[in-house]
């Protein structure tokens, strides 16, 4: 069974938010519910500041606290690696949302973050929390893994594109969005990025290429002093960095 | 099996405060009920302010966390004469343990308007049995308490206070919410990547906080069954609150408390620890100020003073400072571990700002309230100021 794992290089990342775009259109995302994000922050002071950006997906850590609190066991680890939520068994107790470290879980019923609020523009039935004007096909919704439009009341996430991977051939190394026999595979995020600095593939496999780049180009993980142990890796380079602090004494 | 003392309200019946109260609070609770629906049918959680990007749990888990401590408070004051025996706290064991049982109902209600799907829960905890949760260990451990504290008012509501099986339900509840309490510390002590809870002592700061909680309720509720006036209260009982026991006690629990905050925050504002940095914005929150002030420091000097600490109107102040002062604590607590980004990078810069929403301030009266009211119904209904005659 595949471990799979993503490798972003973050000195390939313009900030384009391509990602977040394909994320939300293959996922039925409401806008400002990014799943895959990219923050924006700055570093340093005037005339020194720097704009910086980071992507950031779901981890899907190999030591998920958010799976270790659910009271219910509806956020529940696959044993490809994934870290997913079944929407039948969420009670929207949010305390996966207060054990993640990296903000990558949300509320399906809160305020919008953007005006007007879309769910009312397009209102759901009683079973969906919105309809939006594209949807994924009724054929591939799959609540017990968090695939589809959600109901009100329970927590979503990223799910690396469950409804594609899952559906990958066994024992494939790498989901090459350039392969067409792989590309219908690959996560959305992985095939719209334009500068292809996102690598999908099995951490467990020593041949697949995201081991090797992990490897070469000495990968890092997102705060991985808490233990979690994110199957997400980035790729610093010269350029690049990953945020280390929450935004020093003086905030 | 002791026979419960007679006479122990006034004859001609209850105190004209109590109904009082019971009206008032039926009212409260009707409105609050009305407005906080009001809010989660025509906006669901989107009536509150809590965001994905923000605040994840805020006023309404505050409140619960709030009074499910009291409750536990509570019955460590019940605890006092039924398990350790001493014997001169009987006068306030029933009020106290009708009391743990409406703050925990009361907390149980806030919470399951705050969630997003409280019935689901009822099948799926068990049938999950995610033993790894500290949460649903929470769960299983509160709901065995208020079984027991049920109980065990049955059991002296029907004159039963000495028998071996009383006193063995009394342990039980004891024990099964000295467990409940520490599972709900664990709930945010377990939290790495929020260094502001996290904390191995956390179940011990909050025993003792609850502790705290629990007998400035069980003072003020005690003066509300008799009008605030200590002189329509039995023998027995106006000794207690006359005596130094109580008051001591009381002083006691806010000195430890007193303590704790300042050392958590001195902590907390000398620790370079990325997280700890809210500290410097509590310690600038006038909110924080009236806590320690206002809310510990006077109470204790007014109950270290032992000529001050007997006299009734003293008591009652103190014990309402010390309630909201707690009630402060737990919100403060509760923002705090929330309120600094996860990381630089997380779209909000500094701290993360948050004021509670009208339907979160209902949901919270809510709760309150419904401690008023279940309390006045007991107050007319159950006899709560029997005890058995002291030996």
């Amino acid at each position: 069974m595949a471990k799979w794992g993503m490798v972003i290089d973050l000195e390939k990342c313009t900030g384009c938010q391509a990602c977040s775009t394909a994320c939300a259109m293959e996922n039925n995302r409401l806008p400002g519910e990014a799943w895959q994000d990219v923050v924006f922050y700055t570093e340093g002071e005037y005339p020194s500041v720097q704009l910086k950006w980071f992507p950031r997906p779901c981890m899907h850590c190999e030591n998920p606290s958010c799976v270790d609190v659910c009271p219910v066991r509806a956020t529940y680890k696959t044993e490809d690696g994934m870290v997913l939520v079944d929407w039948d068994r969420c009670i929207g107790c949010r305390y996966c949302m207060i054990a993640c470290p990296y903000g990558v879980r949300f509320y399906s019923d809160e305020k919008p973050l953007v005006e007007p609020d879309i769910k009312k523009v397009f209102k759901g039935d009683r079973k969906y929390s919105w309809s939006p004007p594209w949807k994924m096909p009724q054929s591939k919704e799959d609540w017990k893994h968090g695939v589809g439009i959600q109901p009100d009341g329970v927590v979503s996430k990223c799910t690396f594109c469950y409804q594609r991977i899952s559906k990958a051939p066994e024992g494939t190394p790498d989901l090459e969005p350039n392969d067409p026999a792989l590309r219908e595979f690959t996560p959305a995020c992985v095939v719209a990025c334009p500068p292809t600095a996102r690598y999908f593939g099995d951490l467990d496999n020593p041949q697949s290429h995201v081991s090797e780049l992990i490897a070469q180009k000495r990968g890092v993980r997102l705060l991985d002093h808490l233990g979690n142990k994110p199957q997400v890796y980035y790729l610093t380079g010269e350029a690049g960095a990953v945020p280390s602090t929450r935004g020093g004494r003086e905030a | 099996m002791t026979t419960p003392s007679q006479s122990t309200l006034p004859m001609h019946g209850l105190p004209l405060n109590v109904n009082g109260v019971m009206k008032i609070s039926a009212a409260v609770l009707a409105l609050s009920l009305i407005l906080t629906f009001y809010g989660l049918l025509t906006q669901g959680h989107g009536a509150f302010n809590t965001h994905s990007y923000g605040i994840t749990w805020g006023l309404p888990a505050a409140a619960y966390v709030y009074l499910v401590l009291t409750s536990t408070g509570l019955t460590f004051v019940a605890s006092l004469a039924m398990l350790f025996r001493f014997n001169e706290f009987y006068p306030v064991v029933k009020r106290c343990i009708w009391l743990a049982i409406a703050t925990l109902v009361a907390g149980f209600a806030t919470l399951a308007l705050e969630i997003g799907h409280p019935f689901r829960m009822l099948w799926a905890l068990p049938s999950g049995l995610q033993y790894l949760s500290p949460m649903f260990w929470m769960g299983v451990f509160y709901t065995v308490y208020l079984l027991f504290l049920l109980w065990k008012f049955a059991r002296i509501h029907a004159g039963d206070w000495t028998s071996l099986q009383s006193y063995a339900v009394g342990l039980a509840s004891f024990v099964s919410v000295v467990v409940a309490h520490a599972t709900l510390g664990m709930v945010f002590g377990m939290m790495a990547m929020r260094p502001v809870w996290y904390d191995g002592m956390l179940p011990i700061y909050f025993l003792v906080t609850a502790g705290l909680s629990g007998i400035a309720f069980a003072i003020l509720f005690t003066y509300l069954a008799y009008g605030f006036n200590r002189e329509k209260m039995p023998e027995a009982l106006r000794g207690l609150l006359s005596g130094s026991a109580f008051s001591g006690v009381f002083a006691a629990m806010i000195g430890i408390t007193l303590l704790m905050v300042i050392l958590r925050t001195i902590t907390g504002l000398w620790s370079n620890l990325d997280g700890l940095q809210v500290y410097s914005h509590i310690v600038r929150s006038p909110l924080f100020h009236a806590e320690l002030w206002l809310g510990l420091v006077l109470p204790f000097v007014l109950m270290l003073s032992p000529t001050l600490r007997r006299k009734p109107s003293i008591q009652i102040t103190s014990s309402v400072l010390v309630i909201v002062s707690m009630f402060i604590g737990r919100y403060e607590f509760m923002i705090s571990g929330q309120m600094m980004p996860l990381f630089k990078g997380s779209w909000i810069q500094g701290v993360i700002e948050y004021t509670p929403s009208l339907t979160e301030w209902m949901l919270t009266l809510v709760g309150i309230s419904l401690v008023f009211v279940l309390y006045t119904v007991g107050e007319r209904l159950l006899k709560l100021a029997e005890h058995p005659d002291a030996k």
